[in-house]
């Protein structure tokens, strides 16, 4: 599970991490044994915590067996109070995140320009977060602006003349690109009652992207995911801007693998966790 | 749901409208995915609802009392079976 990659750092954060899913404590033992989960699995065959949250997914008829009983899933990160900071959930349940948006909230952007040393014009560094890019599972395009003193960028919409920061995507065959995460802005006045969505100083912006296991090529007998595209950025200060600039990147990373079930078309060549003997209790435990 | 939906190759598996492979068709089983809004529950600025459940090791555990003051992140998943 892609999580477990990211259980030591976030207890390291001071941050606790549970999963939960409408399955039986002892199916959950055989996951957690077969792929070293370190941390809480949480069963719910009723579903009574999936329906406390009005998450259940009801396009699943009840009578639909084993299926019905599961959630639209999802994530909450919330604060020492309990309180709800941050959510994500897609439509496409294909589609999870990765650990590294979370990580990303629980450690706080500032920790990417620790012992950075002060710039005399916009630097720009872009990398991919996250080891590989199997199918399903949504890494970060992120780019790092580190900015002067005194200067500042602009988020969208800008006018005309002017250049948001923004991280572009070149399309890609199986290549899904997802909506860009910036950091809140301020507002700048402009004295003629308009005002600019500025990000005062450096900014982080992340591009979440991820692949339907048909993106990129065979290189040397492992399947590569390219990413190509360009960041776009204008700095200004408070009297003149600086011209438009832009980036271009391309970044090259493994496709890896996803966790899979050892029962259906892929028996056999998954880690064994007992999936049949499951998978037959789910379909039969609610009295059919 | 968007039951649109494609074989791949001369295989088992089909697509969705996202290019992703299954062995379900799209719209059967647990692949009924919404489409446009749908719930995700309480939102940003609410107290998380107590979870209180079995662990994978049979006991009982609360998340709010286990974390102990701590924050926290919560992933609700379909399946560690399937």
């Amino acid at each position: 599970m892609q999580l477990q990659s990211a259980h030591q750092e976030l207890l390291d954060l001071g941050f606790e991490l549970y999963a939960i899913s409408y399955d039986e404590p002892d199916a959950l033992a055989d996951f957690a044994a077969a792929h070293g989960i370190t941390y809480p699995l949480l069963s719910d065959p009723d579903s009574e915590v999936i329906r406390a949250f009005g998450i259940l997914n009801t396009l699943i008829p009840p009578d639909d067996h084993p299926w019905f009983g599961i959630p639209f899933p999802g994530t909450y990160l919330i604060d020492a109070d309990g309180v709800i900071t941050d959510k994500f959930f897609d439509a496409n349940l294909a589609i999870r995140f990765g650990p590294e948006q979370l990580l990303a909230l629980a450690r706080g952007e500032e920790a990417l320009f620790e012992e950075l040393e002060p710039v005399d014009a916009v630097q720009v560094d872009v990398w991919i977060e996250g080891r590989d890019m199997p199918p399903g599972i949504q890494r970060d395009v992120v780019a790092r602006f580190r900015v002067p003193d005194g200067q500042h960028l602009y988020d969208d919409p800008v006018p005309e003349g002017l250049v948001a920061a923004t991280i572009e995507i070149e399309s890609a065959h199986g290549l899904i690109v997802f909506d860009e995460i910036r950091p809140s802005t301020h507002p700048l006045e402009l004295g003629d009652g308009t005002s600019l969505s500025v990000y005062d100083g450096d900014v982080v912006i992340r591009r979440p992207v991820t692949q339907n296991g048909q993106a990129g090529e065979r290189i040397d007998g492992t399947r590569m995911v390219m990413i190509r595209g360009t960041v776009r950025w204008q700095a200004c200060d408070d009297d003149q801007c600086g011209l438009p600039q832009r980036q271009a990147f391309e970044l090259t990373v493994p496709a890896g693998r996803i966790v899979i079930p050892d029962t259906g078309p892929a028996a056999g060549k998954a880690v064994p966790m007992n999936g049949d003997k499951h998978l037959e209790r789910m379909r039969t435990r609610r009295g059919v | 749901m968007d039951t649109t939906a494609e074989r791949l190759g001369d295989g088992p598996l089909w697509l969705d409208v996202h290019g992703f492979p299954g062995p379900k068709k799209p719209g059967d089983g647990p692949r009924r995915d919404p489409v446009g809004n749908f719930p995700t529950g309480p939102e940003i600025g609410a107290v998380l609802p107590d979870i209180v459940a079995q662990n994978h090791d049979g006991e009982m555990l609360d998340v709010h009392a286990h974390r102990a003051g701590k924050p926290a992140a919560v992933v609700f998943f379909r399946s560690a079976v399937w």
